[in-house]
């Protein structure tokens, strides 16, 4: 009997205690911004800079799909106001429990602290058919979509209106921030000079529709066309437009269909599954036709496949960052574009490259 | 608009005329002039050129884009956009399944050999067919179902609870039927082991399944001032069959489990457990088997049936991973070690003056298991056991196991264990009088559907 009532007592004299702790923590006036990914968190700081209090869950040399769901961080979301997750299901191994184990209603799916940043993004590669025969597929597509700077200026504003909401003080703050966030966006991937002839938003928009070159090349000012304009992001990456690449995981489809670059075979036999001796062989084959002149990879996944590659061919290995703190250099959002394009034209351009291994 | 232009160059143009008027022009001033010509005439072409394509320069940040909409581009939707939480809004491959619970079933086909002991297990078995159905219910709660298919037995639901979502502060209440929060491996299903065969400690202390009850459990997250997480679940019910609790519904058993979670680094944690169980208890097999066997002298012998029962437990798991190569490799370490002080009948002097005595039996146990993670889908380990058995303090036995686990993906498993268990002659009787054995089994485990994520 003893016990029994001693256990019962402890449950008694813990909960007032414990309810008391929880709501003093709320006291804190600075929103409390958790999220899954760097990217996310770059963008939100970027944003709402020092009125937000971030914590960032992965590590950007992490494998987004398989991080360990640790109880620390259930901790960390018990403290959340928003939880900032990539959506599509990428990070299913790992979100649901660390949401259940946090027990906070509004971080569930649907709550008002959970913030999807897929939302209004339009995803590619939705399957038709859902089998486990083709690998570890994402039943809603391919979760990857910040690989596309435009599509950071959607998911800044779904960060900015899930802010707004959780924050109505600062409602100009963060429109002024998600507003200078798109500008420096739009310049960064167009270039001023044209940002300043033709507006971010029009050039968002053609990019959008993929009528970006058609609308370039077919509107002149000044006695030049507008591409002459173009510079950044999309300008650099000009010179290797077209050029064809192999990638380890089936993650550059976003990036790829922005900059125009050809993603002509995958590392990975199927996403998620490691490449056998037969694929590798078969990849052999294909890459000795000489015309890829990279392998593009990531930090996390294994060298082995991608040097017994490279040792039998010309082709360059360049490990590329996906997330912000991927590299040194990819220090936020704008300098993970910066590196990469950067990296991307020296390699596919037949130029020397730091980041190839 | 051009009308606009126009007065706005007429007022340029003129503006340094006016100005220049008091003093006769140099032919320096005439040339920059003109080079200010020059450089408007092509500022109003651009203007021009802008205005026939449509376009107008941004003009800063704060006219960029319209106000109110919350993402600045809207791209054309998905063909069927139906806005769901969570979805993307672009599935609409997925909307049955959203409705439906996820379901998912795991395939347990074994292979067991022993090769000393005769032995019904010995031999090939699709042991075990389990289905889980988990979905939630409504904003409040949700439903996990675990139904079991024995291979030759009824099937019966292995776990069926439904858990609170959002209870005011760090509370989580869970009813229904459960696998007990005691130690680390009790809690796992078969799939989830890092070997074939479950721990002895927990086999002779617990019985052949898990320790689970039919009953209530309660969650408290201890909010701490090191931020750690410190999870304390108490829990109350029947248990179900087993070897250390009656299952009877007059005898709840309690229990109580503390989680103490650490990071050690950035690519390693240490988790501690303190468990403890108690409730009631009645004769052992054992003990009825030798009341059986002393025959028409023990006639009249019947033991008390709810004696005091209570289990201790202490854990402690180690694992790394590295934060980079989080896939390829990882280390294992996990210890339980449980105590068992039990009061039970225990039968004296069969052969002359049978009577049943009343003992308080000590007995202890447990486990340490490490596992070496090589490649993305090979994992070796290794695991030490010792046991006694909570009804006969005399009674020990030890293992030494070697496995491994070999995952072509993240959805099947095949798995090998050599096991050799050497016992001591009390232990021995329980076992056809073998004081040693060596085993060998095999496990190739399928995982269809949608199975949901584990707990780390």
């Amino acid at each position: 009997m003893r016990p029994r009532f001693r256990m019962l007592l402890l449950l008694f004299l813990a909960i007032p205690a414990l309810l008391t702790v929880d709501s003093a923590v709320a006291a804190d006036k600075r929103l409390n911004v958790v999220s899954t990914l760097p990217n996310f968190g770059s963008i939100a700081s970027a944003i709402a800079g020092d009125r937000i209090d971030l914590t960032v869950i992965a590590s950007g040399t992490q494998d987004a799909h398989f991080v360990d769901p640790k109880p620390s961080y259930i901790v960390k979301l018990r403290k959340a106001d928003l939880l900032l997750v990539n959506g599509l299901d990428l990070e299913i191994g790992w979100v649901p429990p660390l949401i259940q184990g946090a027990r906070t209603a509004r971080l569930m799916p649907g709550g008002a602290g959970y913030v999807d940043c897929s939302t209004g993004v339009r995803v590619v590669e939705i399957p038709l058919n859902l089998s486990r025969t083709e690998g570890d597929v994402h039943p809603y597509g391919n979760p990857h979509y910040l690989t596309d700077p435009l599509n950071a200026e959607i998911v800044s504003g779904t960060i900015a209106e899930a802010l707004k909401k959780a924050d109505p003080a600062g409602a100009q703050a963060y429109e002024d921030g998600r507003k200078a966030f798109v500008r420096r966006l739009h310049e960064a991937l167009f270039g001023k000079d044209l940002v300043d002839l033709a507006g971010g938003a029009k050039l968002s928009r053609e990019a959008m529709a993929g009528t970006l070159d058609a609308f370039l090349d077919g509107t002149s000012v000044g006695g030049s066309t507008l591409r002459s304009h173009l510079g950044g992001w999309l300008g650099k990456m000009q010179a290797v437009k077209g050029k064809p690449v192999v990638t380890y995981h089936k993650d550059y489809s976003y990036f790829a269909e922005r900059f125009g670059i050809r993603v002509v075979e995958f590392v990975e036999p199927k996403p998620g599954i490691s490449p056998s001796a037969k694929h590798l062989e078969e990849l052999l084959t294909r890459l000795k036709q000489g015309d890829v002149t990279s392998i593009l990879t990531r930090p996390y996944v294994e060298h082995r496949s991608t040097d017994y590659l490279a040792e039998r061919t010309s082709v360059k290995v360049l490990t590329l960052p996906i997330e912000v703190g991927g590299a040194a250099e990819a220090t936020d959002y704008f300098k993970l574009f910066d590196y990469t394009t950067d990296q991307m034209v020296r390699a596919l351009s037949g130029g020397p490259s730091a980041a190839g291994r | 608009m051009r009308s606009s232009v126009s007065i706005l160059a007429v007022m340029i143009f003129l503006g340094p005329g006016l100005y220049a008027a008091p003093d006769p022009p140099t032919a320096e001033d005439v040339a920059a002039l003109r080079r200010e010509v020059e450089d408007l005439k092509r500022q109003i072409q651009t203007l021009r050129d802008q205005l026939r394509a449509g376009i107008l320069p941004d003009q800063g940040p704060a006219t960029a884009t319209p106000p109110a909409e919350a993402s600045p581009v809207s791209p054309a939707p998905a063909p069927t956009a139906p806005a769901l939480p969570g979805a993307g809004g672009n599935a609409p491959t997925r909307v049955q399944s959203l409705l439906n619970p996820a379901m998912s079933a795991v395939l347990l086909a074994i292979g067991t050999t022993s090769l000393k002991r005769e032995s019904d297990a010995n031999g090939f078995d699709l042991s075990e067919g389990e289905i889980a159905l988990q979905s939630a219910v409504d904003p409040y709660t949700r439903v996990d179902l675990f139904l079991s298919f024995p291979s030759g037995e009824t099937p019966e639901v292995e776990e069926g609870y439904i858990s609170t979502l959002a209870l005011p502060g760090p509370l989580q209440l869970k009813g229904g039927r459960f696998k007990n929060a005691f130690g680390k491996w009790n809690g796992l299903h078969t799939h989830a082991f890092f070997s074939v065969d479950r721990p002895n400690a927990l086999v002779n202390f617990f019985g052949e399944e898990s320790l689970a009850t039919d009953g209530f459990s309660l969650s408290v997250l201890i909010p701490n001032p090191w931020d750690q997480y410190i999870d304390l679940f108490t829990e109350v019910g029947s248990a179900l069959e087993g070897t250390s609790f009656n299952n009877d519904r007059r005898n709840l058993t309690y229990l109580e489990h503390l989680a103490w979670f650490f990071n050690t680094g950035p690519n390693s944690t240490l988790e501690l457990g303190l468990s403890a169980a108690r409730g009631r208890a009645g004769g052992s097999e054992a003990l009825f088997q030798a009341i059986d066997d002393c025959g028409a002298g023990c006639a009249g012998l019947v033991p008390r049936g709810e004696l005091q029962s209570a289990v201790n437990g202490v854990d402690l798991t180690y694992k790394w991973k590295p934060v980079r190569m989080n896939v390829y490799k990882s280390f294992l370490w996990q210890t339980e070690a449980l105590k068992s002080r039990r009061h039970l009948d225990v039968l004296t002097n069969p052969l002359t003056t049978p009577s049943l005595d009343p003992q308080i039996v000590e007995a202890s146990g447990g486990y340490s298991h490490i596992e070496w993670q090589f490649a993305k889908r090979w994992r070796v380990g290794s695991r030490y056991d010792w046991s006694g058995f909570p009804d006969d303090d005399r009674a020990s036995e030890r293992a030494i196991s070697a496995v491994v686990r070999f995952l072509p993906s993240e959805f099947q498993e095949i798995r090998l264990q050599y096991k050799r268990t050497s016992r001591n002659d009390e232990a021995a009787l329980r076992f056809d009088g073998e004081r040693d054995d060596s085993q060998i089994f095999f496990q190739w485990i399928p995982v269809i559907g949608a199975h949901g994520a584990h707990k780390y």
